[in-house]
């Protein structure tokens, strides 16, 4: 392992400190990533600073803590996500990316911010906050502020944040009534990184879209909110022929590259699948209720 | 710069001087001089290196070992009773054959009794998710699911 020192801050301002002395040096969270990456010798950070035991970044706050939505805390670990039941019961599609990632090893380790700071295409929570249209909460010595989590997203790998920012919470707004959710991933193995995933989230009046939001990984340089297709869909009627029309847009709307993963071809048809899918899956569902 | 850190490993409390860019995995290997755990991948793909830290599975090789700082931490060398005797997981392991060349087989031990601390009765299903993250290149897994379902059996028949 190639050499580092390593700070276990036990408050933010202790973390500002140490990077104004350290400025090269990183964040690390869980770390499942950014160990790698320097195993791998793509990062040599001189210095790591832990975000693991800060109580600013802990926690999950549901709607009986903070009134309406939840507070996820950025240094929340994925496998807390999945077993928290309030949030699970509210969000279930929390769950459903949750329960796609990595192995429970991962889980264990890997955090929501870390998922999001990465700034990965293929970020599967990242997919799922776009839908859920969440907001994250950016601090910095003196001054905080509250983004979308689209914003937060510049480039592969590249974040919004100023280099002694961290991510401290997620926001969610509670979630609208008569709404319908549905999480689908492709992955070589179950527990690979995204070949494609679409998250998508429809508010219904019986079979008629009041609103729709999708979200796709792994098909564009940034985790991509689906605009056109959430045009096409706001207020229509969910009937066989546009579920074809939006699957044919779907696979127009993506701007997906050939890689070790899988080819751009493979992608942008298994978008459009997943979209149809998605669709007739959350008609029947909501038929049942 | 060394930090010292104190954490429990199989049940004793232990103290270390901890370089930062150590991993866990460097920790019971070296100083520790627990060397049942192994280092497959170095990448948090097989999982050959899983302990547990507070109960979890973790990959020791992605672990800061700064991290442990009062924590407890379980190997494969703290699963033997008292008489030096294998643990029921072990046992399940060699009774149905579920090692050839043992390299995976502490981490799936490991990764095993995680599961069974909190579902003593796991599915089918939940094994294989439950087991996701060990690879083994040699038994198949058939009967490492058969060692697990076993190992379930007999830790019920004993509490």
């Amino acid at each position: 392992m190639r050499k580092f020192d390593y700070f276990k801050p036990q408050s933010l301002d202790e973390v500002w400190s140490l990077k104004q002395k350290f400025p090269s040096a990183k964040y690390i969270a869980g770390g499942t990533d950014l160990m790698v990456a320097i195993k791998n010798r793509e990062l040599l950070p001189p210095a790591l600073i832990s975000l693991r035991s800060l109580p600013e970044l802990s926690g999950i706050e549901d709607q009986a803590v903070i009134g309406a939505g939840a507070r996820i805390g950025a240094a929340v670990t994925i496998s807390e996500i999945l077993h928290h039941p309030i949030l699970n019961k509210r969000f279930p599609i929390l769950r459903d990316a949750a329960q796609r990632m990595g192995s429970v090893q991962i889980r264990n380790v890997a955090t929501i911010g870390g998922n999001l700071c990465n700034c990965s295409p293929c970020a599967d929570m990242a997919v799922v906050l776009l839908v859920l249209e969440a907001r994250v909460r950016l601090q910095s010595p003196g001054s905080q502020r509250e983004i979308p989590v689209h914003a937060l997203f510049s480039g592969p790998g590249v974040s919004c944040l100023d280099s002694d920012e961290v991510l401290t919470d997620i926001l969610l707004d509670p979630p609208l009534p008569q709404t319908q959710t549905a999480f689908f991933k492709k992955g070589r193995v179950k527990m690979d990184l995204a070949i494609a995933s679409v998250a998508m989230l429809l508010n219904l009046e019986g079979n008629r879209c009041r609103r729709a939001r999708l979200a796709a990984g792994s098909v564009a340089p940034i985790p991509l909110r689906l605009y056109d297709l959430e045009k096409l869909l706001d207020g229509a009627d969910i009937q066989p022929e546009l579920i074809l029309e939006a699957q044919k847009l779907a696979e127009k709307s993506v701007a997906p590259i050939s890689d070790i993963r899988s080819t751009a071809e493979y992608r942008r048809h298994i978008i459009g699948i997943y979209v149809r899918r998605g669709l007739e899956q959350i008609l029947v569902e909501r038929s049942q209720t | 710069m060394k930090q010292e850190i104190s954490f429990t490993l199989n049940g004793s409390k232990c103290t270390a001087a901890v370089i930062g860019h150590m991993r866990l995995i460097d920790l019971l290997r070296g100083p520790m001089h627990q060397t049942g755990t192994k280092e497959g991948c170095g990448e948090g793909e097989c999982g050959a290196c899983t302990v547990l830290v507070d109960g979890q599975a973790v990959n020791s090789c992605l672990y800061p070992a700064l991290e442990v700082e009062g924590k407890q931490i379980t190997t494969i060398e703290g699963l033997m009773d008292s008489h030096n005797t294998l643990s029921i997981i072990q046992q399940a392991f060699v009774d149905t054959g579920a090692i050839q060349c043992g390299f995976c087989t502490p981490g799936m031990i490991l990764s095993t009794k995680a599961l069974l601390d909190k579902h003593p009765e796991p599915s089918e299903d939940e094994i294989r998710s439950a087991l996701l993250g060990n690879l083994c290149r040699c038994t198949g897994y058939v009967q490492i699911i058969q060692a697990v379902q076993h190992a379930a059996e007999n830790l019920k028949g004993k509490s």
